[in-house]
């Protein structure tokens, strides 16, 4: 048999709520001391097709999270026995409960910022080639030319950070106040100048929504993605560890990006 | 799910197929990459390291190919904060 587990929950009773899982599959609750994993059971190997399967995933944790507070498992988790399951329950026992305490009443919002990146680094580029051009510049050996290159290159990169840093932090600016905790990434491409994850309690969600709408309205040539609220998904924290579980992810996850679907949103 | 994503406009429905397709990437990102992790005598595999690069991979490519899309070019950056 195989248990998938959605997320483990601050709660250890049977839960009422009418939710189906992955493939139609019902959901109970495997409790231990005061939380408890939410799972569903399969006979043999769990059908994963495509992507519709992640959205299951995401529709249970996020039906679940209206009424408790939820740590998303990550998808594909599935354990092969219900001794296991509570065997890693006792293991991580104080990390999720710490993370259910701390993450109680919020949820995530993400944003995204994207900036012409190119357009800057050439206007970097050409306003260094500019400043060295009114230099009197002697002839150069081949090796100092090269460690010049190098150096130049150096030069135009940390400059680019650094702007990228200065428009981050105007952005940052306008949700600090309303934020418990945040997960920034930076330039994971040229383009994407910002990649953050918001952690906001939910009576303070109009004003992170509103602080959106300012910088949205805000003067300048980004482009903005807000999304959520969603489960708090970049804000768990329990990390791989030794453990004696016998739970495994399948093998057919590479089965998910043959599907057509995803194949054509790579294009 | 009832999900807020605000790429654009939402004033056709084109704006709408791809607010539908940008929810799905957010929702692929943070299923696939994030969320609590077991490990131990778990499999961890080659097959997980790929998942999490193409699952980047897909996000962010998208969401670029959605903003060359939506026409208008950009230019210049925001101004510096002063």
């Amino acid at each position: 048999m195989n248990i998938y587990i959605y997320g483990i929950i601050d709660f250890n009773k049977e839960i009422k709520e009418t939710v189906t899982g992955l493939n139609g599959a019902s959901i109970y609750n495997i409790p231990y001391r005061n939380i408890g994993a939410l799972v569903s059971d399969f006979d043999e190997s769990i059908p994963i097709k495509d992507e519709d399967h992640v959205l299951e995933h995401e529709i249970v944790v996020e039906k679940i999270m209206k009424n408790f507070t939820v740590l998303p498992m990550r998808f594909l988790t599935v354990f092969d026995k219900k001794d296991n399951v509570i065997s890693m329950l006792n293991e991580h026992y104080s990390d999720f409960r710490e993370d259910l305490d701390r993450l109680n009443n919020m949820v995530e919002f993400g944003i995204k910022a994207i900036w012409p990146g190119a357009i800057i680094r050439e206007r970097i580029e050409n306003a260094y080639k500019k400043a060295q051009s009114d230099l009197s510049l002697s002839t150069q050996s081949p090796g100092k030319s090269f460690i010049k290159e190098k150096f130049e290159k150096y030069k135009i990169d940390k400059e680019f950070e650094e702007e990228a840093d200065r428009c981050i932090a105007i952005i940052d600016d306008f949700f600090n106040r309303f934020v418990a905790e945040k997960r920034l990434e930076k330039l994971k491409t040229d383009n994407l100048l910002l990649d953050a994850a918001y952690l906001v309690n939910k009576e303070k969600q109009g004003d992170f929504k509103k602080a959106f709408e300012e910088l949205k309205a805000s003067p300048g040539d980004l482009k903005y993605l807000f999304s959520g609220p969603w489960p708090p998904y970049n804000f768990v924290t329990l990390l791989p560890s030794a453990s004696h579980t016998k739970s495994k992810r399948l093998d057919t996850f590479d089965k998910i990006f043959q599907h057509k679907g995803l194949k054509e949103a790579e294009r | 799910m009832d999900k807020i994503v605000t790429p654009q406009d939402k004033d056709s429905s084109l704006d709408i197929l791809k607010e539908k397709k940008v929810t799905l990437l957010e929702v692929l990102d943070r299923a696939l990459n994030k969320g609590v992790v077991i490990s131990g005598d778990i499999v961890i595999s080659l097959a997980e390291v790929d998942l999490i690069y193409v699952g980047l991979k897909l996000l962010v490519s998208s969401v670029e190919t959605m903003e060359r899309l939506r026409g208008a070019p950009m230019s210049g950056a925001k101004e510096e904060a002063t």
